[in-house]
């Protein structure tokens, strides 16, 4: 230490250092949850995709045409309407991963998938659990905003559909009004407990990091009230490794 | 740190008295102590200014931060 630094202004900097080195601790876990996440969204889409594909092969056509098998308009809504929605989430996660339009751009799409399989099956109630599988998801990101984005996407497709189609969405052709309001109830339900786990994971985190910075703060002072032999001594250990 | 076989038992510190520049003392309760910015308290370990407690036992720093 340079005699001419005084101890003061030495812990200052030294604790200016170990809050530095927790906050880029925090923020390296935080960016490693989040591309981690990015790239299971990538492979989930596409899976997503597929299926979608082979479900509008099969089941779809009978959804909608009985037991006439036919190259109906859902296939071709399954691989192109299904590849809008998938492109550009994936090229997103592949290409910034972790940046903050990338997992609003995956959310938004995730629910555009639920809505699709919804649309697919014919409004069928089973596979409105998608939006709950989904929003478990998007909860990965451990970031409660994304959440809003997927519960507004959902709600506005189950508001603007049940007025123009609704059985693609409900399965049947003349449902209250109100049915839509019912389905955002469910998940916004579910949110305010995906939100409160989000934020309670985020303060956790910040835990970890905090505890790590005070466990080196310890080790510095121990550092500092070490004779110079002491010193030496755990340099030299150090080396030999 | 108390160790029985497998076990581990850590005491946890309950009261922290703080010692600012100025020659002050300040007694905090743990949550407190928990509160302060993450910077005060690292300043308080790196200089050896705050003293841990569970009730009036003292418990050494590298201790108390472990429970």
């Amino acid at each position: 230490m340079n005699a001419s630094v005084k101890p003061i202004d030495s812990i200052s900097a030294a604790a200016d250092a170990v809050v530095g080195r927790a906050e880029a601790r925090f923020d390296a876990h935080r960016q490693e949850i989040l591309r981690s996440t990015d790239r299971m969204f990538a492979g989930l889409l596409v899976a997503q995709w597929i299926f979608a594909i082979v479900l509008a092969l099969t089941v779809s056509p009978y959804a909608w045409q009985g037991k006439v098998k036919t190259v109906h308009v859902h296939v071709w809504a399954a691989i192109l309407l299904g590849g809008a929605i998938t492109c550009v989430p994936v090229a997103l996660a592949l290409l910034r991963p972790g940046a903050v339009l990338t997992r609003h751009v995956i959310a938004a799409s995730q629910m555009f998938w639920s809505a699709l399989l919804i649309h697919l099956t014919g409004g069928r109630i089973e596979t409105h659990f998608h939006v709950f599988g989904s929003l478990a998801f998007i909860a990965f990101y451990r970031d409660w905003p994304v959440l809003l984005t997927g519960t507004v996407v959902i709600a506005a497709d189950h508001f603007m559909r049940g007025i123009l189609w609704p059985e693609s969405v409900y399965g049947i052709a003349n449902p209250e009004w109100w049915r839509f309001l019912e389905h955002a109830g469910w998940v916004v339900f579910i949110v305010i407990f995906l939100v409160l786990s989000c934020l309670r994971s985020y303060r956790d985190m910040r835990v970890m990091a905090e505890r790590g910075a005070e466990l080196e703060a310890l080790s510095e002072n121990q550092w500092r009230n070490s004779s110079v032999v002491d010193r030496a001594a755990a340099e030299s250990a150090a080396r030999r490794g | 740190m108390e160790t029985h076989g497998q076990q581990t038992t850590v005491t946890r510190y309950d009261r922290v008295v703080v010692h600012d520049g100025a020659g002050k003392r300040r007694q905090l309760s743990r949550s407190e102590f928990e509160k302060l910015p993450l910077r005060e308290r690292v300043t308080y370990l790196i200089g050896g200014t705050a003293e841990f407690f569970a009730g009036t036992e003292p418990v050494p720093a590298t201790e108390a931060m472990k429970g």
